[in-house]
């Protein structure tokens, strides 16, 4: 098999002494095609080219693409394991500290029961990574205490897709679909910044006449743009969709025999979204009752539509209910499982499609299945080798395991892949989780704020140093390539855990030489499954630019477009949302009279370990702001530049202020990838939404204070 | 003055001519009515003599151009400056002495990289010091006893030295030792131009390898008489001494229309800071739009001066020249300009409509509401809700 | 090369991948030449790229007092030849658009060149590579009169050609390497 793959006639720049090897980026969900130049005689790694001829993204990449290969061969890199001795982190050899895991994950287990272990895991890595963290957990140490950090992520949009479709695919069609669709209606996604590569084909449909409908607290790049911002207040979007799905109903935009044939609970949503006239959803959502008529009449009248949605609408404690409405507009006009048109969810993580289908959730199994499903059980038992007695319950989701910490239920920790110390919200409870653990262990390939709180440093392999393939934002399955060998004694996260289930006395069950091998056991264990991936080879997804799950047989040609036929509920009818309107969990008062809220900025990725350490990135983005409406900024005296000290309920932090009117004159904005004190999740909420379980990051009172001056001087450039 | 001028085809000739017989003069001079003019060294004579003909037809044909008329003249003027005669010293010499001798410009964009080019610069400017000096009889060793050289330069006695110090052996071989530096220079430049590939994306390869070959064949067949002289009694001396003859005059011959000739124009750095710069690299002139400083006064003139003799028109409607702003003013001047949206020169702005009918939204227009079709009675309730003022911005 | 890069304004999404790309470039040395500004980042979040056009006749070289700015026979504008820079930033000064930038540590100047060991060989520089927005495209002559026309009531006055001298107040689309 060839490393490096290009179509006949793209031409790509190949230096003298150099070759290419032909992946995707390690970072957001789009899962950029690009090639990573190697040197051919050191093998070490050079630089990147563009991968052309990649069909969903065209050689485009952001920035933090561009700069991706930076982190592989980086200074910062562990190359050691490492272990805390009097609070200092001391190199060590990997027997060293496997003796020490063992030692201790063996004496907690001894004295506290299985359940004493848990493990966090993470979606930016592999499906065959992710497989395995699963499998670790439940096989390697027997726990229940398993989850991921899917849960401040995707689960919002999972759980509302599950219940509306029967099926958590992120997207209903393929991407390159986009550029034919009529509208698009964005809710809660700063498409532009945070999944930059989709904008080519919004803008290639926005060529050819199609309109674009943003919902956003803040005119994002995106907005900016569009024909009707619909600029409501943060938490507000059930009500906002309630009263589109009202106006479609009133303007007589329902596609009836659709509904008729396809959907269950018509006649009680339309019951139930009768009192959202523009007038009411105009006071709870503060958007002009113009913009509404206006985007209500926009989307009813065009042929073909997409829905589309992100952490925006996800991350609120009212996250599924948003899914669910949301993905209503899109069923009441009938366009889901059609041609350029559907409903779609843009992953943030780079696996996250994939990794949350693959039993890293508390309660889930590989292929989607349930763990209180007893066929399900027995089925993946049979394929781990395992009596399904031995079959841990289910656990608890992610932030409700420091809950258990406290309670002092959960007493050690594997954290892989991921940096809550940074990415959960309410930070000072995780610092304290973290702290009060016994025994923390976590993988990581740079010492990342979690890292920190270790007792052992494991050193893991960036997404380049392994083979494997990773799931993007349409449900696509792709093929990561190994770039180059492990720098220093690093190991690729499947062989860490191998490792210590061997120790753990489960070596039998992690019999691996190669990812190759995991993927053809998951295959095996998604059989049959909603997720399936049986039918899918790596060769398949070379030859075929990658096959959409599911693909239950290698003669199957993969289901780009969702639902055509019937969806995954039990009598194959969609189920409309039903849902009235609700506060946040969190509403300004007179003591914290403003709104909050967090997210990304272009430059940097998630908790910011990988991008702060990008020299170009930090050079953009080096620290946080708060980033608010002058008409605000003047009522506090506060100027561009000026500090500005933001309180919630739970903490405090000091930022700089950035002013523009691209947002809500009663919100502030403060990206999140910064960690300790410049950590913005100290402030966030945990109102968890009651079925995902999802945090609410997007919404949370705020006081403000303006700091004596300490102003630097303002750069223009 | 004006029959003179009229005696030659241009002014390049006549500034030949002017130099070729400065040199006879000069070599008439130093060896003393030719008296002590060594035969042996005609061939380098007379390459030579194509050098200095060569170079100044070259340096003529550069000074013509207004660019660099306009900067010699305003140099030129700013010399005969009286009041500025302390300033424009300082600025002269600090800048040869870091720019010219020290190069330090060179080893900022990498140690390597200036150690290379400070070899290579110092060798040849050295062995060209000694070749001319000796060729053109400037200067001359003369025995004064068994123990004392004197050196004679232009037929005045200078140094005198003890015949076998340390002194002495350095001024010997002071060929030598310059040819070495080249030697080390030239090498190190070809070693990365072979590893690093970056190197040869915009150079033309004859351009930048050329003279680099060029000076190893002169340094090492150079060296290689010394060599033959000193370790091989002499052998193939003779032969060594054409070969190595051959490449000087080839060299010689090929400096003023190859990348070498770099050198000759450099000194013209040192009037950068006396011209253009009131105090040492601070900028002193604000953009007529943002106010941020970008230049001097002395600069931005100039530079209006050679765009407009070469028949460049960037003046604006206000009468304001582009050089009159920052460079980022310019590029947001050139943006605004094209899409019709240029607030600080028209009265509002007019943002772009295409042909196709269709607005294209951003830079905070929007599409018309009859884009969309809608019926006409949405059209009228939005038209009343628009009355009723919604909460836009 | 009868390639022409192509500039969009408005579809910037001031993601700077262009400028992270433009490091990339052979013989960049890790620094871009090319820039991404905001209009005005207190009204909105409109940012636009800006590179160079390289002038049939430029601006830049004519300014150069060292002649130190080449063309190549494709008719890209190099960045000033080092040996011949002597620092005095002219260029800068002369161009119209405010491309070329200048390193003072270095006493260099250093320009945009299409990423010329990629355009030389009609693959497109890595800026118009990578831009998610199309922003910045690098496409044919055939096209970009396509693209221009649907355009065109920009404000291109009607039946005059831009002339070197004055093309940047003309369309964005009169720029790049193109042969007539
Ligand atoms: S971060 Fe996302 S958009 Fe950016 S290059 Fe990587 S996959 Fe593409
Ligand atoms: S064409 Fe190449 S050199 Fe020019 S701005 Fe783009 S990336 Fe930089
Ligand atoms: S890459 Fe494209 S969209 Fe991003 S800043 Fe550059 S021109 Fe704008």
């Amino acid at each position: 098999m060839s490393d490096f793959i290009a179509k006949e006639g793209i031409q790509n720049l190949h230096k003298p002494g150099e070759k290419l090897i032909t992946t995707h980026c390690c970072y957001c969900g789009m899962q950029c095609g690009m090639h990573i130049r190697v040197n051919k005689s050191s093998g070490k790694v050079v630089g990147v080219e563009p991968r052309y001829d990649w069909p969903v993204t065209n050689g485009k990449m952001c920035p933090k693409g561009v700069t991706a290969y930076q982190t592989i061969d980086h200074q910062d890199r562990i190359t050691k394991p490492l272990i805390k001795k009097n609070g200092e982190f001391v190199e060590s050899s990997w027997k060293e500290a496997l003796d020490l895991i063992e030692k201790n994950f063996k004496r907690l287990q001894e004295e506290s029961g299985k359940d004493a272990l848990s493990v966090f895991g993470g979606v930016s890595m592999t499906n065959e990574k992710c497989y395995l963290v699963g499998k670790y957990a439940r096989v390697g140490l027997g726990t229940r205490y398993l989850d991921y950090n899917g849960r401040f992520c995707m689960s919002s949009a999972a759980g509302g897709f599950i219940q509306t479709f029967g099926v958590d695919r992120g997207s209903t069609l393929p991407w390159t679909e986009l550029e034919h669709s009529d509208c698009f209606f964005l809710a809660g996604s700063n498409t532009a910044e945070c999944h930059p590569t989709s904008i080519q084909w919004f803008w290639k449909a926005k060529d050819k006449g199609a309109k674009l409908i943003v919902a956003d607290p803040r005119e994002t790049p995106t907005a900016r743009v569009a024909d009707v911002h619909l600029d409501l207040k943060p938490g507000t979007d059930s009500a906002l969709a309630n009263g589109m799905l009202h106006l479609i109903i009133k303007e007589g935009y329902v596609d009836k025999e659709y509904v008729s044939k396809r959907c269950n609970n018509f006649e009680e949503l339309k019951q139930n979204v009768d009192k959202f006239t523009p007038e009411y959803t105009s006071e709870i959502t503060g958007v002009a009752v113009e913009k509404l008529i206006k985007a209500a009449h926009i989307y009813g009248m065009s042929p073909r539509s997409v829905v589309m949605f992100a952490r925006g609408v996800e991350q609120q404690s009212k996250g599924v209910d948003n899914v669910r409405l949301y993905s209503s507009m899109a069923l009441l006009r009938g366009q889901v499982g059609k041609f350029a048109s559907g409903v779609a969810t843009f992953t943030g993580q780079g696996n996250g499609q994939g990794g949350r289908e693959h039993g890293q959730k508390s309660d889930l199994l590989p292929g989607y299945r349930k763990l209180t499903d007893p066929a399900a059980v027995e089925y993946i038992s049979s394929i781990w080798g395992i009596d399904p007695s031995e079959m841990p319950k289910p656990g608890v989701s992610a932030y409700e395991m420091f809950g258990e910490i406290e309670k002092g239920n959960i007493r050690g920790m594997h954290v892989i892949c991921s940096n809550p110390a940074v990415s959960a919200p309410n930070l000072e409870h995780i610092w304290n989780g973290f702290k009060k653990l016994d025994f923390l262990v976590v993988s990581d390939f740079f010492l990342s704020e979690t890292a920190s709180f270790a007792d052992v440093v494991l050193p893991a392999t960036t997404w380049a140093e392994d083979e494997g393939t990773t799931t993007n934002i349409e449900g696509r399955v792709i093929r990561i390539r190994k770039v180059t060998d492990p720098i220093g004694e690093s190991k690729p996260d499947w062989e860490i855990l191998s490792l210590i289930a061997e120790r753990m006395g489960k070596g039998k069950h992690f019999l691996y030489n190669e990812a190759g091998e995991i993927f053809d056991e998951f295959r095996l264990a998604t059989k049959g499954g909603k997720a399936d991936y049986y039918g899918i080879t790596w060769d398949r997804i070379d030859r075929e630019n990658g096959v959409f799950w599911p693909c239950p047989a290698e003669d199957h040609p993969g289901t780009p477009t969702m639902f055509e036929e019937s969806f995954y509920t039990e009598d194959g009818k969609a189920n409309l949302g039903v849902v009235g309107w609700k506060e946040a969990g969190e509403v300004p008062t007179k003591d914290y009279p403003l709104f909050l809220t967090t997210g990304r900025v272009v430059f940097h990725y998630l908790s910011g370990n990988q991008t702060r350490r990008v020299d170009f990135l930090m050079e953009q983005c080096p620290e946080p702001f708060a980033e608010m409406h002058p008409a605000l900024a003047s009522r506090y005296q506060l100027e561009d530049g000026d500090m500005v000290k933001l309180k919630t309920p739970r903490s405090h932090m000091t930022v700089k202020t950035k002013i523009t009117k691209a947002i809500r004159k009663d919100t502030v904005f403060v990206p999140y990838h910064w960690g300790k004190e410049l950590a913005v999740n100290q402030l966030t909420s945990d109102c968890l939404d009651p079925i995902s379980r999802m945090p609410e990051f997007k919404v949370c009172a705020l006081q403000m204070e303006k700091l004596p001056a300490k102003k630097e001087g303002i750069t223009r450039e | 003055m004006k029959s003179l001028e009229r005696s030659f085809y241009s002014k390049s000739s006549k500034y030949s001519f002017i130099v070729v017989l400065l040199l006879f003069f000069s070599i008439w001079i130093g060896t003393e009515n030719f008296l002590h003019f060594d035969m042996a060294l005609m061939g380098y004579l007379i390459s030579s003599l194509i050098f200095a003909i060569g170079l100044t037809i070259r340096m003529s044909s550069w000074l013509l151009r207004p660019a660099t008329r306009q900067v010699i003249q305003r140099s030129l003027k700013n010399l005969r400056q009286r009041k500025y005669k302390r300033r424009n010293m300082k600025a002269i010499l600090k800048t040869a002495f870091e720019n010219i001798f020290l190069q330090k410009f060179i080893f900022k964009r990498g140690i390597y990289r200036g150690v290379q080019h400070f070899l290579i610069a110092w060798g040849c400017i050295g062995s060209f010091a000694i070749t001319f000096g000796l060729t053109f009889g400037w200067m001359h060793f003369e025995l004064v006893d068994p123990e004392t050289y004197t050196i004679v330069v232009m037929g005045v006695e200078t140094i005198s030295m003890a015949a076998h110090g340390l002194f002495a052996e350095m001024v010997y071989n002071g060929l030598n030792i310059t040819a070495s530096m080249v030697l080390i220079g030239v090498c190190m430049a070809l070693t990365r131009r072979i590893i690093n590939e970056d190197v040869k994306v915009t150079q033309r390869a004859e351009f930048d390898l050329f003279p680099l070959f060029l000076l190893l064949a002169v340094t090492v067949t150079g060296l290689l008489l010394t060599v033959s002289y000193v370790l091989l009694d002499g052998w193939m001396h003779h032969y060594m001494t054409l070969v190595h003859q051959v490449t000087v005059v080839v060299l010689l011959i090929y400096f003023p229309f190859g990348k070498l000739f770099h050198l000759p124009i450099r000194p013209l750095t040192t009037a950068v800071p006396m011209n253009y710069q009131e105090e040492w690299k601070v900028d002193t002139r604000p953009c007529l739009r943002c106010g941020t400083v970008y230049s001097s006064d002395p600069q931005v003139s100039d530079v209006k001066e050679i765009l407009s003799v070469q028949q460049f028109d960037l003046q604006l409607e206000d009468g304001s020249y582009l050089s009159d702003y920052c460079p980022a003013c310019r590029r947001r001047i050139r943006v605004m300009k094209q899409l019709n949206n240029q607030p600080h020169l028209q009265q509002g702005h007019n943002p772009i409509l295409t042909r196709n009918g269709s607005e294209m939204s951003g830079f905070g227009s929007r599409r018309t509401d009859d884009y969309y079709n809608f019926p006409d009675h949405v059209q009228k309730e939005l038209e009343q809700h628009k009355e009723e003022g919604g909460n836009e911005r | 090369m009868n390639k022409i890069m192509y500039l969009e304004f408005e579809r910037c999404i001031g993601c700077r991948a262009c400028q992270a790309a433009c490091r990339e470039c052979g013989d960049h040395d890790a620094k871009e030449r090319n820039y991404v500004e905001y209009v005005d980042f207190t009204e909105s979040r409109q940012t636009y790229p800006m590179l160079c056009m390289q002038c049939k006749d430029p601006a830049c070289a004519r300014v150069c007092p060292a002649n130190a700015i080449q063309i190549t026979d494709e008719g890209v504008v190099l960045s000033a030849m080092e040996e011949k820079c002597i620092g005095c930033r002219n260029c800068t000064f002369g161009c119209p658009f405010g491309i070329p930038k200048f390193d003072f540590e270095e006493n260099k100047m250093y320009k945009c060149d299409m990423c010329y060991d990629r355009s030389k060989h009609d693959i497109a520089p890595m800026c118009a590579s990578v831009c998610p927005s199309d922003a910045i495209r690098f496409i044919d002559f055939d096209e970009m009169q396509q693209l221009r026309r649907r355009r065109s009531q920009m404000n291109l006055v009607e039946g005059k050609k831009p002339q070197e001298g004055n093309k940047w107040e003309y369309v964005p689309e009169f720029f790049g390497v193109y042969t007539d």
